[in-house]
């Protein structure tokens, strides 16, 4: 990946500075609920009443910080899809090169699917039921990821570039991909998909030799490497 | 039939009419049309209606009740046809995917029969580019079916997201043979799935901010990204 790209995405990155106070303990757990409640129940079936189960707080409280339990799981989006975003960029932009910044983002990604189905799923699948605020900062990270992909366009002849829309195809077959697996209630399955995730990203900007590569390395580095990868997933 | 042209017809040759005008009602009191045809129109405007309300409203806030009201019947006439609001959705889907891939044969055979006196290498990218061309077609002129059919569906309707894997299979094999045998290298099973995902999610991506008119556009972009990944570099 380029440096100036790894530098912008830095910058982009939220950073926390101070100590969490109790009461943004509590909203921080009123959020991870949301998310929670919504990932096991789906979108539709979500109440303020389950969130409140999950987390342990009072309902007065949570509207103190939320105007609804839609204004919670928007605000409880925005907060987890930038820290999933961090923690896929810090792996990526540490690689050597952009194919293997995509093989240790999807990596990065995959971990955190298998380590958190549920909230991963109000992530990936019920965003797009939700509609609303948590889906216009879906589709902002989309684009972020979109862009970094992209990036390697750059290197490209410009008769041989795929066109700017490449970035987001590659992010929107990815993401399918993560949805199917998380809504059959089979998270760790998408590590299958490794090589075929690989073959669409590096074929899409490279060409057929390239992702027929990427194709095999990735499934030599499942067979030979598959339990640390999912290292502590 | 043609009784049912007694009222004005507000639909004319969609999917969901298969090629009979679709009245928004039937004449109240005695009409003297037959039953069967009855049952028939009102299972037909419920499925238009579902696309519909699914478009205005998202999964998140689609009821029974909206969709019964925008085709003019009562809630107990849905119940009559449909056991839940996700088998009504069921229905909309399969009707609409019959008609997308029937739309992409239809295209892919015609540039078959034309490029029968001039053989076309077997490589070629028309029929590709004819497929494409149909889908963008099929999409800009029917925007809530193409909502719907490039839409995640949410984790609880379970047989609408196995209608949509079904869907993408189906695509996946037209793909395939539109594709022709490329450089006689067998495609390793489950990449033009990835492929077919990556593409309604780019659609739908494109629907959501854009709107569907102007799809047919796309054709070109998209012919160029679904190709490269089995060109050389």
């Amino acid at each position: 990946m380029r440096p100036e790209a790894c530098a912008a995405a830095r910058e982009a990155l939220p950073v926390e500075t101070t100590a969490p106070t109790p009461d943004a303990t509590i909203r921080e757990g009123e959020m991870e609920g949301a998310l929670h409640v919504v990932g096991e129940h789906g979108y539709r079936a979500a109440s303020v009443r389950a969130v409140l189960e999950y987390s342990g707080g009072h309902r007065k409280q949570f509207y103190e910080h939320f105007d609804s339990l839609e204004d919670c799981f928007a605000q409880a989006y925005s907060a987890w899809i930038d820290r999933l975003g961090a923690t896929v960029l810090t792996v990526a932009v540490a690689a050597d090169g952009w194919q293997a910044s995509v093989r240790a983002g999807l990596v990065a990604l995959f971990r955190f699917v298998a380590q958190s189905p549920e909230i991963s799923r109000a992530l990936f699948v019920e965003v797009q039921v939700a509609g609303g605020r948590a889906s216009a900062k879906h589709d902002e990270a989309v684009e972020r990821l979109a862009g970094l992909l992209n990036t390697v366009r750059e290197e490209l002849s410009p008769d041989d570039r795929p066109p700017p829309s490449a970035g987001a195809f590659v992010v929107g077959g990815i993401e399918a991909c993560v949805c199917d697996a998380l809504a059959a209630g089979e998270a760790d399955r998408i590590w299958d998909a490794l090589p075929e995730l690989m073959h669409l990203a590096v074929g899409t900007y490279l060409g057929k030799e390239a992702a027929d590569e990427a194709l095999d390395e990735a499934r030599t580095l499942l067979d030979e490497h598959r339990d640390t990868l999912e290292g502590d997933a | 039939m043609s009784e049912l042209r007694l009222v004005p017809e507000e639909t004319g040759d969609g999917p969901f009419s298969t090629g009979t005008p679709l009245p928004r009602r039937l004449p109240r009191g005695r009409h003297g049309i037959p039953e069967g045809l009855v049952v028939e129109h009102q299972r037909r405007r419920l499925l238009l209606a579902m696309a519909e309300a699914l478009a205005e409203h998202g999964y998140a806030n689609v009821t029974t009740t909206q969709v019964s009201e925008r085709a003019n019947v009562s809630t107990a006439t849905f119940y009559k046809h449909f056991g839940n609001l996700w088998d009504c959705a069921l229905a909309a889907y399969v009707v609409g995917a019959d008609g997308l891939c029937g739309a992409i044969e239809g295209a892919c055979a015609a540039d078959r029969d034309e490029a029968t006196d001039d053989v076309p290498p077997p490589d070629s990218d028309a029929p590709l580019e004819a497929g494409i061309a149909a889908a963008l077609a099929f999409f800009a002129a029917e925007p809530v079916l193409a909502r719907l059919l490039c839409a995640q569906p949410p984790r609880e309707a379970s047989a609408l997201r196995a209608a949509r894997r079904l869907l993408v299979s189906r695509l996946a094999a037209l793909l395939r043979r539109a594709r022709g045998s490329g450089d006689g290298t067998p495609q390793p099973p489950g990449l033009d799935e990835r492929m077919i995902d990556a593409t309604l999610v780019f659609v739908g991506g494109r629907i959501a901010s854009e709107g569907a008119v102007d799809l047919p556009g796309i054709a070109a972009e998209l012919a160029a990204i679904l190709d490269r990944s089995r060109q050389p570099a």
